[in-house]
């Protein structure tokens, strides 16, 4: 009697199993060096609040996406940027996180988008190069390179490179700059706010 | 029966074994921002100004000042701004300085002690941030009354000496008292970016003096513009004010609305 639901439930196991298998194509995808880095945006004049501070070359992102031993030609990753303010701590999801605040406090904080991000490389391989991109809220996902995208092989110097390869051997399509800026002009609380801008590397299945 | 339960438990463990995901890696990037308070009152202003009364037409129609001050505010909080007279307090809180007594100085009449209030001012911009007010005169926007008619509209936010705030009820140049959120507070902003002839982030600032004659300065009035502090209503009638030579200082405050 137990016979029919224990045969369905191992070929659904084996069938697991062999999906998950497929899965991978590369051999390495990863960033180098992978350890965070952090940026300072001290206001502390009207000027700079008019007009904004760039910091050009926040982060650099150099990719390494390497083929296994025997090569898979589906062997692609995708790269996407997420943000992450805490919500832990009861933040608004579209709001900065606060760490303290100064006087009063009698406006709002900061929002979200009021953090500029560009993404650019040589080869301007992401269809979104140069330009200044903002997340809404933290559930927002930017594509840099899009997942599930054909195989646009390295060396090709074209929009959406997405193949094996390495920032030594082709620096111009798998190193990114990062760029941000923040234009708060005069519509926040002051304080210390702070935001985790995260860079997601995935071999695409 | 108990055969086919080890072959499932043995797939199980084989099947959690063998799922991999799809390599991935991350990195990320903390990005403070130090948003930190700005209140810049940016003033342009002779060190010094002088009213000198030395022929009767002064006496009579008063010396006016325009534009002799220039007040520039750029904030990034809420803000107030307002003007408080001051002094060494030498003749007693809340009156002018007397420098020099001209002539003998034994004239019972002549009154050494004139009110900080008597000194008017006229801004060139009205408070757009006065919705709370309470009083009769919100701030310093009307223009100088006639020298016939006396008047607290334009005299100046005097508080026995100190520069504690104005209340509801007194003048402020922009904002006011209270921090409710609703017409007590001019919002952030610069004068870098405004456009237009007006501004609530500039302010000229004309001064007056009227002493009359007999100088008695029939314009200075408490500091919600209702109860007379001229010479004569603050001692008795025949009362003038004593020949000689007075300081003050007008003291300008920027602050985060309160």
């Amino acid at each position: 009697m137990y016979l029919k639901p224990l045969i369905a439930t191992c070929i659904l196991l084996v069938s697991f199993t062999l999906v998950t298998q497929a899965q991978l194509h590369c051999g390495l995808v990863s960033f180098d060096p992978n350890t965070s880095e952090s940026s300072m945006l001290t206001f502390d004049t009207p000027t700079k609040y008019q007009s904004g501070i760039t910091i050009n070359g926040a982060a650099r992102l150099k990719i390494r996406v390497l083929d296994k031993n025997i090569a898979d030609p589906l062997c692609s990753w995708n790269l996407t940027m997420l943000i992450d303010n805490n919500p832990g701590a009861g933040t608004p999801n579209n709001e900065w996180e606060q760490l303290t605040l100064y006087g009063n406090g009698l406006s709002a904080n900061p929002l979200i988008q009021s953090l500029e991000i560009r993404v650019r490389n040589a080869c301007s391989t992401s269809p979104n190069d140069g330009v200044y991109q903002t997340f809404t809220t933290t559930t927002d996902i930017i594509d840099i390179i899009a997942a599930l995208l054909p195989v646009t092989p390295a060396g090709s110097c074209s929009n959406n490179v997405n193949g094996p390869g390495d920032y030594i051997s082709h620096y111009d399509e798998f190193h990114f700059d990062i760029d941000i800026r923040v234009i708060p002009k005069f519509a926040f609380n002051p304080g210390v706010f702070q935001l985790n801008l995260r860079f997601h590397l995935e071999e695409n299945p | 029966m108990k055969k086919i339960s080890y072959v499932v438990a043995a797939l199980l463990i084989f099947g959690a074994t063998s799922v991999k995901a799809q390599l991935i890696d991350e990195k990320d990037v903390t990005v403070t921002m130090d948003l930190q308070p700005v209140l810049q009152l940016d003033m342009t202003t002779p060190d010094q100004i002088e009213f000198v009364f030395d022929n009767i037409n002064e006496y009579y129609a008063g010396i006016t000042h325009y534009g002799a001050t220039i007040l520039k505010v750029s904030s990034t909080v809420s803000w107030d701004l307002y003007a408080v007279g001051r002094s060494s307090g030498t003749n007693g809180a809340g009156f002018w300085d007397q420098q020099i007594d001209y002539g003998s100085g034994n004239n019972t009449n002549a009154i050494p002690n004139l009110p900080l209030s008597l000194l008017e001012l006229k801004q060139s911009q009205p408070n757009n941030g006065d919705g709370a007010s309470t009083g009769t005169y919100s701030d310093y926007s009307a223009a100088f009354s006639p020298a016939g008619t006396a008047s607290g509209q334009n005299s100046l936010y005097v508080n026995a000496g100190t520069n504690t705030p104005p209340t509801l009820a007194d003048k402020y140049i922009g904002g006011h008292a209270g921090v409710t959120g609703t017409g007590d507070f001019l919002p952030g902003g610069s004068y870098l970016t405004q456009t237009g002839t007006t501004s609530n982030y500039y302010y000229s600032i004309d001064y007056r003096i009227l002493p009359g004659l007999p100088a008695i300065f029939p314009n200075a009035f408490s500091a919600d513009g209702a109860t007379a502090q001229d010479i004569v209503t603050a001692n008795a009638a025949g009362k003038y004010a004593e020949p000689g030579v007075y300081t003050m200082y007008v003291q300008y405050i920027l602050l985060e609305d309160q």
